[in-house]
Parts: structure tokens; sequence; C-alpha cells
């Protein structure tokens, strides 16, 4: 089950490469760039886990937005281009999980949209690729349905692979991430565990190499 | 030390001066004056005496020789016409007097004393000088009787008179200090009365100098310090109003630099997103393409703000004005519009009285392309009639439409960098908020003035008024 996220932005370039950039990496997505739509197509439809709304939106703004997300308990990041603090105390006095400012950077996004997830207990535990499913929350590993034995590092590097799945993740946030620190000099032994996952689960075409980027899962 | 104290100072100084002056010289001159007359009354009642005495003395031929005879008729004689200041002498012997001293010891008629004055013509003397404590005025003369010489004496004391003209200083001295008191009392008020204006222009500049702009000074005299405070009160004003205008075009540049970052995030932040987006993810060829083509429209939208943006800021700059014919500007700016008002699907209509305009023709086609494009999105998608007129007229240029219009409380503002009636249909119409901003300034330049009328719904009319040259 995937997540679901509603996104209402009245700039278009912006909405589509959020889209874009959320639907590859597994969540489903619904964009309006109408605040008067948007609250309108709530009424057939609410169910969210999330919404990303901008604050200065034709129609109806981001701020009276959020009493309509209140009403179906969807939690709401505010993306704004105001850097004045009276708009984001506002926000974030109301209610609102998190804001985030223009410009910005798509991974901090999703780290931001993970945690609201997370917190407000929505998060998909459940990732997917090909017949291979990983459950963050037991910390299993099937294949077919059959479990498989991963070591805990390699457990992590597919995780972090699986959540940003279709987006290309460095060797530097892997190591980051997974081994908990900044990882200087040997990175071969990032190497070998993608040498023995892609061996375990048989992904050796899933798990793309990138070379001096890092890795990608594939799946399209 | 203040001025009005220095001006007072002098002045008491000078008054002093000339009241001691006159004083002293007043009083020397009243001694000197009345001294004399004691003298020359002191000389002729001497000079009666001894004359009155001498015709007696004759009158009863005194030339009997028999002493005391004689010398009882002379002192008969002599008291007939003496007083309590005569006295009468022989060879040094007193013989009449009513006074407890010898007066030949101060003035001796037969010593020679050179120091003495003598009247050459009756041989009186005088002496004047203090005689046991007192001032005394003498004068005396021979008188002969027979043989015999008799010294007549008048001695009068005159402590009285010397004792009247010190209380006479005195008088004159308190006087003086009184008068010179009260004069440079009067001098100093006068003074300071004059010094308060100054006073009162000084605070005022001072509280200026703090940054009260507002403040004038309050001196309403009508002499030269009251001109002077008028002067003060008009630069104040001067600066007041420059300061203000400073403020104002400080506020504006603030507001319109923070407008320039506003708008130029959101497109970074798209093209932002879109790199990475491409950068890092295994798009389809038709996703990339769509990337690729909002970082195109971004990028193209960034042009022409900064174009725009370019054209406001170094417009202040002096133009150059040469006379075009209006048919031509028009065909201009329709050619330059064509394309843009044929995709809305509305119709220009121009009509020109076929005069000459002077101006700057590429910023006056510049404003009129905005004033058009403006105008052509007035309409909304149902709209009917969807027209804009370009009429020239005696050098007025009007733009009309017959659209939506703009809301009274947004009339005032349309004219401000990066405002936007409607923020978000405006965006989709590409427009910066920069347009009518931008036709302000080219107005401003050309000292034309510009004028805007509209009601909602009853359509908008943008009204250049060129000067009449």
């Amino acid at each position: 089950m995937k997540n679901r996220i509603l996104i209402v932005e009245d700039d278009e370039a912006i909405a589509s490469a959020v889209k874009l950039n959320l639907q590859v990496a597994g969540y489903d997505c619904a964009a309006f760039d109408d605040g008067r739509q948007a609250a309108d197509s709530l009424l057939a439809d609410h169910a969210y886990d999330l919404a990303l709304l901008d604050i200065m939106l034709p129609g109806v703004d981001g701020f009276a937005l959020f009493d309509h997300m209140q009403k179906y308990n969807i939690p709401v990041i505010y993306i704004t281009a105001k850097t004045d603090s009276a708009s984001e105390i506002r926000g974030l006095r109301d209610g609102a999980e998190d804001y985030i400012v223009k410009p910005f950077d798509m991974l901090t996004l999703m780290v931001r949209i993970e945690k609201v997830l997370r917190r407000t207990g929505r998060l998909n535990t459940v990732y997917r690729v090909r017949d291979v499913e990983l459950n963050s929350e037991t910390r299993t590993v099937t294949k077919a349905g059959q479990p498989v034995y991963l070591q805990p590092l390699e457990f992590g590097v597919l995780l972090m692979l699986l959540k940003y799945k279709n987006m290309t993740v460095t060797r530097e946030q892997l190591m980051t991430e997974v081994w908990g620190y900044d990882y200087v000099g040997e990175t071969r032994v990032l190497d070998v565990k993608i040498f023995s996952l892609r061996k375990k689960l048989d992904l050796g075409d899933a798990i793309r190499t990138l070379p001096k980027l890092g890795y990608r899962l594939e799946e399209r | 030390m203040k001025l009005w104290q220095k001006a007072a100072a002098v002045c008491a100084g000078v008054l002093a001066l000339v009241v001691a002056a006159c004083s002293v010289a007043m009083l020397l001159y009243a001694r000197h004056t009345i001294l004399d007359m004691s003298r020359e009354q002191v000389r002729a009642k001497q000079r009666d005496l001894a004359t009155s005495f001498s015709e007696m003395t004759s009158y009863y031929r005194l030339d009997t020789d028999t002493g005391p005879v004689r010398d009882s008729l002379v002192d008969y004689c002599f008291s007939r016409f003496a007083d309590e200041t005569s006295v009468l002498m022989r060879d040094g012997e007193t013989l009449s007097s009513a006074l407890d001293i010898d007066p030949s010891d101060w003035l001796d008629l037969d010593s020679a004393d050179q120091d003495l004055w003598v009247d050459a013509y009756s041989g009186q003397q005088t002496y004047e000088g203090r005689v046991r404590g007192r001032d005394v005025l003498m004068a005396a003369s021979l008188v002969s009787v027979r043989s015999e010489q008799y010294a007549v004496y008048t001695v009068v004391d005159v402590t009285d008179i010397h004792r009247s003209l010190a209380v006479m200083a005195l008088i004159f001295l308190g006087v003086s200090l009184g008068g010179i008191a009260l004069g440079a009392g009067a001098v100093t008020l006068l003074m300071r009365r004059g010094a308060k204006p100054l006073a009162a222009l000084s605070g005022a500049a001072q509280r200026i100098a703090g940054g009260a702009y507002d403040v004038r000074a309050d001196v309403t005299t009508k002499d030269e310090i009251g001109a002077l405070a008028a002067d003060f009160n008009t630069m104040a004003a001067a600066v007041q109003s420059r300061v203000d205008e400073l403020t104002e075009t400080a506020r504006r540049q603030r507001l319109f630099i923070g407008g320039v970052n506003h708008e130029f995030k959101t497109p970074l932040t798209a093209i932002l997103l879109h790199t990475r987006l491409l950068q890092k993810v295994n798009l389809t060829e038709d996703e990339k393409a769509e990337s690729l083509a909002h970082i195109e429209k971004q990028c193209t939208w960034l042009e022409r703000l900064t174009q725009k943006l370019l054209k406001t800021i170094t417009l202040n700059q002096a133009i150059t004005k040469t006379p075009i014919p209006a048919q031509e500007l028009i065909d201009r700016v329709r050619a330059s519009t064509q394309q843009i008002m044929a995709d809305r699907n509305v119709t220009l209509r121009t009509s020109c009285d076929g005069a000459s305009l002077l101006v700057d023709a590429d910023l006056m086609q510049s404003l009129l392309v905005n004033l058009v494009d403006n105008a052509g999105k007035a309409y909304d998608p149902g709209d009917e009639n969807r027209t804009v007129w370009l009429t020239v007229r005696d050098s007025v240029i009007e733009v009309c439409d017959a659209g939506r219009g703009i809301p009274a409380e947004a009339i005032g503002r349309v004219f401000e960098p990066f405002y936007m009636v409607d923020k978000s249909r405006s965006k989709k119409h590409g427009g910066s908020g920069l347009g009518l901003a931008l036709v302000k300034q080219i107005a401003d330049a050309h000292g034309a003035r510009l004028e805007v009328h509209s009601a909602p719904g009853a359509g908008t009319t943008f009204r250049v008024e060129l000067p009449s040259t």
C-alpha cells in the first residue's frame, strides 16, 4: 500500500517536479494548482496521508486550506516562499507538522515527509521491488514469499535504496546513513554489500551502479 | 560668556565711566565756584571793614597824641563796624577780637611772605588753610591812623563749607552708583530679552540635528532675529521634505528588492528541482522532455524578468525625444503585440489624428506595448467583444478595454513594482508585476501625466497625457 500525498501548489513547474519525484520514490500523488479546487476535491476523496500546501494560493490560501485538512485528519507540511518568521510561526502554531522554504532540496523534503509520516503512524513500512518485499518494522525480507536472511548492514543498504527507489543514492549518503558516520577511505565494504544483495535477491540488473555517483534501485 | 552678557557688561562699563567722569567734573566745578565765592566774600568784607574803619578814624581827626583817648577812640571806631569775624591789631598786639586765636601767627602783614596772595591796589593779603583743626579764610590789610599802623583782619571759618562739599561729593557718588546700577540692570534685561529668540532658535536647531525634522523655531519678533527665524524655518522645511523624500525612496527600494527576491525564488526552485530530477532519477523519455520543457519555460521567464528589471533600473537616465508620426508608433505597437493578441483572441483597434509625437520612440513603444498587453489580459475566457482600443489625439494617448476592470482598492497600487491585482491569474498570463511600474517610469521620464480610470466589470482606461511642446 503506497502512501498518498496531496500537493497544492500554484506554480506548475514546482508541482510537477515534486510530483514526479515522489511518484518515482513510490508515493501516490494528486496535485492541484488552485486552493478552491483542492478543497472541493476533498469532499469526494480525502484518503491522503499527507498534504503539501503552498501558502500563496489562488482561490483559498494555504492557511485557510489547513482547516479543511484538519477535518479529515491530514497532516500538513507548508511550502512557502515567505521567509518572514511571522507566517512560519502562524503555520506551526495552527498545527502544521512542518514547513519548508523555497528554494528547497527534494531530498530534504522527502526526509521531512518521511518523518511526518512516521510521527503520525502513517509511514508505509512495507517496500517492494519486483518479488522482493522488505518490512522495516519487523526487519524481515522475503523473496517470492520465502524469507531471506540479510546481515544488518545489507538490510540497511537495501532499505535506503528502496526508500529512494528510482533515485540515485550516493555512496556518501549510503555510508552516512547505514554505517552511521562519515566513512572516509575504504568504501569497498559497500561494494561487497551491494554484491551480496544482488546475489541473494537476484537484483543484479535492478541495482544499477552509476560510476562516480552511487547506486540506483530501478523499477520502471 | 554669552553674547548678551558681553553686551551688557560693555554697556554697563561705558555707562559707569561716563557717569563717573560727569560727577567728578561737576563736583570739581562746584567746589571751585563755591570756594571762589567764599574767598571773594571774605575779601570784600575785610575791604569794607578796613575802609569804614579808616574813614571813621579820619573823620574824628585823631590828632591828639594822648594814648588812652586815642586808643579808646580807635576802639570805638573799630567796634562800630566789627563783628565776630573782625580782629584789630597793632604792632603784633591784639586790640579787639572776638576770636581765641592770633591771626598774625598765620598772616603776618609785616613779613613779605611770597606765598601769600596780595592785592596790589589795597595791599590786602589773604590766607587760606587749617587753623587748629578748622578750615579758615583770612584777609587782612594795614590801615594808617596818624603815625601808627593798624592791622585789620577778617577771619571766617569755612569748615562747614568744606564739609558740605564732602557731603555733596558723597551724594554724587551715591547717585552715580545708583544710576550705574539701574542702567546696567536695564541694559541686561534688554539684552536678555533680545537674546531669548536666539536661545529658542538654538534649541530648535539642536532638536532638528537630533532627528526631529518637524520642529520649527517659535520666534515671531519683528526684528532681524525674527527674519532669521523665518529663514531658518524655511530651511528646516526644505530639509524635512528632502529627508521625507529620501526615506520614501529608500522604503520603495527596500520593497522593490524584497519583490525581486521573492519573484526570483519560485522559478529558481522549479529549475533546481527539475535539474536534480534529471540528474538523479531514471525518468522515461516523456518525463525527461517534460522536465526540460519546464526548465526552459522558467529560464525564459527569468530572462524576461531580468530584462524588465534592467529596464526599470536603468530608466532613470535621461531620454532623447525625437518627433515620430503617431501612426508609425501605432504600427510598431501593433506589430509587436500581434501574436500575443491573436493568441488571446483579442482585437486591437486603433485611431489616430495624424499628429506627430515628440517622444523617445523605443521607450514610448515599450510603454504602449505594456499597456496593450495588459489590456489584453483583462478579458476572462468566456467574454465576448474582446477588443482593446488604442487612440492618439492631441498628445493624449488612451488604451481602453471592456474587460473585468480593477477593484477600487487596487487602483492606487497598480503602478507599484510587483503588485498584482490577482497574483495567480497574472502569473498564468506570464505577468511579472513590473509592466505597469515600467509604464509609470517611462511616463515620468517623459514628464507625462498618467491616469487610470476603471470600475469592476466596466473595463479600464489608461490615459497618457504628453506635455504640450
